[in-house]
């Protein structure tokens, strides 16, 4: 087992309200800040003694320009996870170092995004690193390129089309509850899920992430630190980041190819933990797309291709009745997105119990990093007694 | 030969393959193999993870394959934004079962004497060469064809 298992907690969430892209009313460095100090608000502790910073993919927002802000008394370790959204857990994970190597005390981790200060959405997440075998052949979005995954998962593994509905209408479902979710006034039923227009086949528009302007952050300090604080800690038990040989940069020749590029950190992640699919509570699925989270589902040892379409139903994903709740804020289809850091929050608000869907009892609760990225990471969060 | 692709490079992919793209431009489908070791190497890069070594072969290379995957976009993408009046169009990937199963890009084009024919994984096809255009964004590029419709035409 890992060192790092359980050595460090989350202890603060905070999050801006999700705005429409482009319709910020405040720059992306003001909304980092926001969040910063409201996770920071939410554990008791002063902004000033945040002492490490962590992102991921193309954040701008960073330590050198948030100090003097934040009243900062000395940053002692910044980095970045150099990956896009798959690099969200494997953020958490460098945190965790961080803190349980005494580099730093108190590490925030957050993402934040605003159309009006930066570039698009989808152009500012592909960080100009599309190849030209993409965009010469009129491919340059993560919803076309990872369609061209999840048409083969269907096509040629046979998983069902249906499964990526299930996922959609779970989704959907959950952020109905939830004041904050951006998608809450979608009723997605079959009718409204199978008459969307097409975006990329296999996708339709309800497979899509959405694109908000907003920020999310996390604030993780020692174990031991944790447990003198206001909040009921999130322990992190693992949360690997990498890609098994076969995997990276490949311009579509990544082998094993379709599903998620999750098998090698999952396979960690349950050896560093402890603890298998059958134990999860709850769990946040990254979905860029629909197809992907499925992908991940079943790279994580969920179902397999054979019986995803038993698996993945949406009676099933839901919190009354489900056995595995998936994306109980709504998620990055249906809550908002900003570039997936959301589902960090409501992973940590299933632990303390206080989700607007709240699993009950909720003790171990996982979030997938972007699936079928470059390279992906994964985490499971879990309560004082998983331990 | 002064090619047209190097005045428009893009850059964001590993950045090994210019060699792909001149033999396109000259009509030629190449795809590289290990000088030392043999092993094919795709994407192109600098070094042969197999072997260590550091040079690479390109070699003329039949442009025939199977459909490993594609899709057809329903939406004129930012960045792509030259497509736009094809929309609906399909891109695929296809497998090149001589050159070690390299997977290469490309549009495909199922129609054919008023026929039109879906694409499916696994479909025979063939590439054809075209010269750099807009739509290509100043790059030579592929178009796949099943090989039915080639023995109609
Ligand atoms: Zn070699």
């Amino acid at each position: 087992m890992s060192k790092l298992r359980g050595a460090a907690a989350i202890v603060g969430i905070g999050q801006t309200p999700y705005y429409k892209r482009g319709a910020s009313p405040h720059p992306e460095l003001k909304l980092a800040l926001q969040a910063i100090v409201g996770a920071c608000e939410d554990a008791g502790i002063d902004p000033a003694d945040v002492d490490g910073f962590i992102s991921y993919a193309s954040e701008r927002n960073d330590a050198q320009k948030l100090m003097s802000a934040l009243g900062t008394k000395e940053v002692r370790f910044a980095s970045l996870a150099w990956i896009h959204g798959g690099g969200i857990p494997g953020a958490l994970s460098i945190a965790a170092m961080a803190v349980a190597t005494g580099q730093a005390k108190a590490v925030v981790v957050y993402r934040a995004m605003a159309e009006s200060s930066t570039q698009r959405l989808r152009v500012m997440v592909a960080q100009g690193d599309t190849a030209a075998q993409y965009l010469v052949n009129g491919l340059e979005s993560p919803a076309q390129i990872l369609a061209l995954r999840s048409q083969r998962m269907i096509e040629k593994h046979g998983v069902p089309r249906d499964t990526l509905k299930a996922m959609a209408q779970a989704t959907y479902h959950h952020a109905r509850t939830n004041p904050r979710a951006y998608g809450r006034n979608t009723v997605l039923d079959d009718e409204t899920y199978d008459n969307a227009r097409l975006i990329s086949e296999p996708y339709n528009l309800f497979d899509c992430s959405r694109e908000n302007d907003g920020a999310c952050a996390v604030l993780v300090v020692s174990a031991e630190h944790a447990r003198d604080l206001a909040k009921k800690p999130a322990y992190i038990l693992s949360a690997p980041m990498g890609t098994l040989n076969g995997g990276g940069a490949l311009e579509e020749n990544i082998r094993p190819y379709s599903f998620a590029g999750q098998v090698g950190v999952a396979t960690r992640m349950w050896a560093e933990s402890g603890y298998g699919p059958k134990d999860v509570d709850v769990a946040q699925i990254y979905q860029n797309m629909t197809g992907m989270g499925v992908g991940s589902l079943i790279d994580h040892g969920f179902c397999t291709p054979e019986n995803a379409g038993e698996f993945i139903r949406f009676d099933n994903l839901i919190v009354s009745g489900g056995t595995l709740p998936v994306n109980t804020s709504g998620g990055d289809l249906a809550e908002g997105f900003i570039h997936g850091m959301g589902l960090v929050a409501e992973a940590v608000r299933q632990i303390r119990g206080d989700s607007v869907n709240q699993v009950m009892g909720a003790k171990l609760s996982l979030m997938t990093g972007g699936p079928g990225d470059t390279m992906s990471s994964t985490g499971l969060l879990g309560s004082e007694e998983t331990l | 030969m002064d090619y047209k692709f190097e005045q428009v490079k893009i850059v964001g992919g590993i950045g090994a393959d210019d060699e792909f793209w001149r033999g396109l431009e000259r009509g030629e489908f190449c795809l590289p193999t290990c000088a030392s070791c043999n092993t094919w190497m795709w994407p192109a890069h600098f070094r042969c993870g197999s072997c260590g070594a550091w040079e690479m072969r390109w070699n003329v290379v039949e442009p025939k394959g199977k459909i490993f995957t594609w899709t057809r976009s329903w939406y004129a993408f930012d960045r792509v934004s030259e497509r736009a009046e094809d929309v609906p169009y399909v891109s695929a990937v296809v497998e090149i079962p001589h050159a070690g199963g390299a997977r290469v890009m490309g549009m495909f084009d199922g129609t054919m004497d008023g026929l039109n024919e879906d694409p499916r994984i696994g479909t025979d096809v063939v590439g054809h060469i075209l010269p750099p255009s807009e739509k290509t964004k100043g790059y030579p590029s592929i178009v796949w064809r099943p090989v039915a419709s080639g023995l109609r035409a």
